[in-house]
C-alpha cells in the first residue's frame, strides 16, 4: 500500500513539475536571469503551502495514517557541506537546467539526455561516495 | 502559445505533496538519497554505499513515480520537450537546440555537478528548497542560497563561455 502511494504521488509531483514547466532548460535560464516570476512562484508558493501544513499538523497534532505522531529530522547544519556542496549542486542545475526531480522526468521523457543525466550524476555520487570522508564538512 | 500550468496552483499542490508524503508514508519529502540507494546496490565495496539503505528506498520508488510521469506525458503528447517559452531573450537560441543529442556530454558532466553536489550539501531544491525551509532548518537556508549562488555562476560565466 504505502508503495502505491508512494509512487502515485511521485508520479503527481512529477506532472506538477511538469504541468508547470519546471523540468525545462529555459525556465531555470529564465530564473536565473530573473527574467520572469514564474519559477520563484512555483518554489516560495510550494514552501509557503507545506509551511502551513506543517504548522497545522503541529498545532493539532495530526497523527500519521498509522496512528504516529509526525516528527521532523531536520537536516544537520554543517557549513562547508551545506555551502560547498550547494554551489556544486547550483553550477549542475544552472549548466543543466535539471535538478534531482527533473532529472527523473528527462529520463522519462527524453532518454537520451535523461539517461546522460542520470549516469552523470550517478558518477557524482560514486565520486562523492570515495572522496566523502576527506571532504570538510 | 504553450500551455503551461499557472505557479499559483502548481506550487501549493506541489507544496501538499509535503504533508501528504509525511501523513501517508511517514517520509520526509526528499528525491536525491535515491542516488546513494541506488548506488547500495552497485558500490557496497564503498564505505558510503555501504549503509541501512532501507530508509531510503522510498525514494527510489518516488523516483520511479516520477520517471513514469515523464513517459506518460510524452506519450499522452501533452508537453513539448524543449518548450521555449520566449524568443527574444539571450539563451533562447542556446534553449532551441540545447536537448540535442550533440549536447549529451555536457548534460553527462553537469549531471555529475547534480549528483555530487547534492549528495555533499544532503538534499537538492526538494530536500532542502521546499521540505527543510518549510520547517525553518537553517542549513536548508544557507544550502539554498549557495544553489543559487552556484546557479547563476553557470548561467551568467559559464554558459556564455561554452556556447
Amino acid at each position: 500500500m504505502k508503495l502505491v502511494i508512494t509512487l502515485l504521488l511521485g508520479f503527481c509531483f512529477g506532472s506538477l513539475l511538469i504541468a508547470t514547466q519546471a523540468y525545462s532548460w529555459f525556465r531555470i535560464q529564465e530564473m536565473f536571469h530573473f527574467d520572469s516570476f514564474h519559477m520563484y512562484g512555483v518554489l516560495f508558493s510550494a514552501i509557503i503551502t507545506a509551511s502551513i501544513c506543517l504548522i497545522l499538523i503541529k498545532k493539532f497534532k495530526i497523527k500519521t495514517i498509522s496512528g504516529q505522531n509526525v516528527v521532523l529530522n531536520p537536516k544537520k547544519l554543517e557549513w562547508k557541506a551545506n555551502i560547498i556542496g550547494g554551489i556544486l549542486f547550483g553550477i549542475g542545475w544552472g549548466l543543466t537546467g535539471a535538478c534531482s526531480a527533473p532529472l527523473y522526468i528527462l529520463v522519462g521523457m527524453h532518454y537520451k539526455i535523461g539517461i546522460s543525466l542520470f549516469l552523470g550524476a550517478m558518477t557524482g555520487v560514486l565520486l562523492f561516495g570515495l572522496v566523502n570522508k576527506k571532504l570538510p564538512k | 502559445m504553450y500551455n503551461v500550468l499557472p505557479w499559483y496552483i502548481a506550487g501549493p499542490l506541489i507544496g501538499l505533496i509535503v504533508p501528504l508524503l509525511l501523513l501517508l508514508t511517514e517520509n520526509q519529502f526528499g528525491i536525491s538519497s535515491s542516488y546513494r540507494f541506488i548506488g547500495s546496490k552497485f558500490f557496497k565495496k564503498i564505505d558510503y554505499f555501504n549503509y541501512k539503505s532501507g530508509t531510503d528506498k522510498w525514494q527510489f520508488q518516488f523516483a520511479i513515480g516520477v520517471v513514469l510521469a515523464g513517459i506518460f506525458s510524452l506519450y499522452a503528447g501533452v508537453i513539448q520537450v524543449d518548450a521555449v517559452v520566449d524568443n527574444s531573450t539571450k539563451y533562447s537560441e542556446i534553449a532551441n537546440t540545447i536537448y540535442s543529442s550533440s549536447n549529451i556530454l555536457y548534460f553527462f558532466i553537469g549531471g555529475i555537478f547534480v549528483g555530487f553536489g547534492s549528495r555533499y550539501a544532503n538534499g537538492c531544491t526538494a530536500g532542502h528548497c521546499i521540505m527543510g525551509i518549510s520547517p525553518f532548518s537553517l542549513s536548508s537556508f544557507v544550502a539554498t542560497i549557495c544553489f543559487f549562488i552556484g546557479g547563476l555562476f553557470a548561467s551568467y560565466v559559464l554558459i556564455p563561455l561554452l556556447f
